[in-house]
């Protein structure tokens, strides 16, 4: 027996993890569905991946809640929701022993409401054991469907996740989440996943599922979300964010808190990286 | 005492791979690691009445019962003042 010796298997430092992290949900009275990596059911990932992080959606209105429950227990915030991705949907926090969790305020695709996705999800719920703790997670047609919507950021990891729910998929599960997607509102994600977002087009969320589904560069991920901003308002406030640097991100790339210098050189590195992207781009006409 | 069974703590998470038991108070930790004979003994106990516990261990390993009872006996007092399991 020891304490710390032994390297600990990422796997099994995930499922206690999240046995930790609904140990805090439940004490806060917080309500979350784990989804993701090894919270999916296996028949719905043959090839099972554990992930490298812990992932759950929390119920909107319990967001504040859960982040002062997750710093009372030593959790501290790795990357913020305003600038953890262009659907500023997820803010992730780091534990010196469980590592990282993502947590979701809204799934990237889902239209509904926030509050009425959520219930939506947590309506059908089941519930999978880690490390011995009864933890929430959305029913099996449900998963199927956060898998697809994820594959639709164009991660090649989850490619294979989406051939299996969807493209190798009975026609009565198919049909089952075709239908959770018209109720979720989030057909232009799906269709972006499965290759059909040319459906949409002229739509105002058209050019950002195009640039994050096709790995787009900077500019074209920042066109994306002024165009799918629903208002005037949120248009002037994305343009006015775009010439900013993310300092978490760039401090996580130096490994320590990046000096004023250091940002005003990334300031004014970022444009013209946004060029070299594009041109590199125009030179790889077959690329994605 | 001899009736008394032994179980895992209420609040303390437990994975099993490889034959490694890793056990953990939760939510902060630390995850201890208990290989060999020690993941025996924490795996048959789960349970079980804290008298029959060296037995198993016996069985399991080809020893007298005689020969690992302190072992025993000392490795679930450790859990219990560790809070990891309870005897009720």
């Amino acid at each position: 027996m020891n304490d710390h010796e032994t390297a600990i298997p990422l796997g099994v430092r995930l499922r206690l993890g999240r046995a930790a992290v609904q140990t805090i949900a439940d004490r806060a009275g917080v309500d979350i569905l784990h989804i993701k990596g090894d919270a999916v059911e296996p028949e719905l990932r043959p090839l099972r991946r554990a992930g490298t992080d812990i992932d759950v959606l929390v119920r909107p209105t319990h967001v504040a809640a859960m982040d002062r429950a997750l710093r009372a227990y030593g959790w501290t915030v790795y990357s913020s929701f305003a600038n953890g991705s262009p659907f500023g949907h997820a803010q992730t926090y780091a534990h010196g022993m469980w590592g990282y969790v993502d947590v979701h305020r809204l799934f990237p695709g889902i239209g509904l409401e926030p509050g009425d996705a959520f219930t939506r999800l947590w309506r059908n719920r089941h519930t999978m054991e880690f490390a011995g703790t009864p933890c929430p997670v959305p029913a099996r047609t449900e998963q199927a469907t956060v898998l697809a919507l994820n594959a639709a950021r164009g991660r090649s990891d989850s490619l294979q996740d989406l051939r299996h729910v969807w493209f190798d998929a009975a026609a009565d599960d198919r049909s089952r989440i075709e239908s959770l997607v018209a109720e979720l509102d989030a057909r232009i994600a799906f269709d972006a996943a499965i290759g059909q977002l040319d459906r949409h087009r002229g739509k105002r969320d058209y050019r950002l599922w195009k640039a994050v589904s096709e790995n787009g560069t900077r500019v074209e991920e920042w066109r994306g979300r002024v165009a799918a901003a629903p208002t005037l308002r949120l248009r002037v406030l994305i343009l006015l964010k775009a010439p900013m640097v993310n300092v978490e991100h760039l401090g996580h790339e130096l490994g320590r808190v990046p000096s004023r210098r250091e940002i005003a050189r990334e300031f004014f590195a970022r444009p013209v990286r946004g060029l070299r992207e594009a041109r590199a781009k125009r030179r790889r006409p077959w690329g994605r | 005492m001899g009736t008394l069974r032994v179980r895992t703590a209420p609040g303390v998470g437990v994975e099993v791979d490889a034959e490694v038991v890793y056990v953990a108070p939760l939510p902060d930790g630390p995850i201890m690691v208990l290989e060999g004979i020690a993941a025996l003994i924490w795996t048959v106990s789960d349970g079980v009445e804290r008298a029959a516990v060296a037995g198993f261990v016996a069985q399991a390993t080809g020893e007298e019962v005689s020969a690992v009872r302190s072992h025993v006996d000392a490795f679930i007092d450790e859990m219990l003042d560790r809070r990891m399991l309870v005897q009720d």
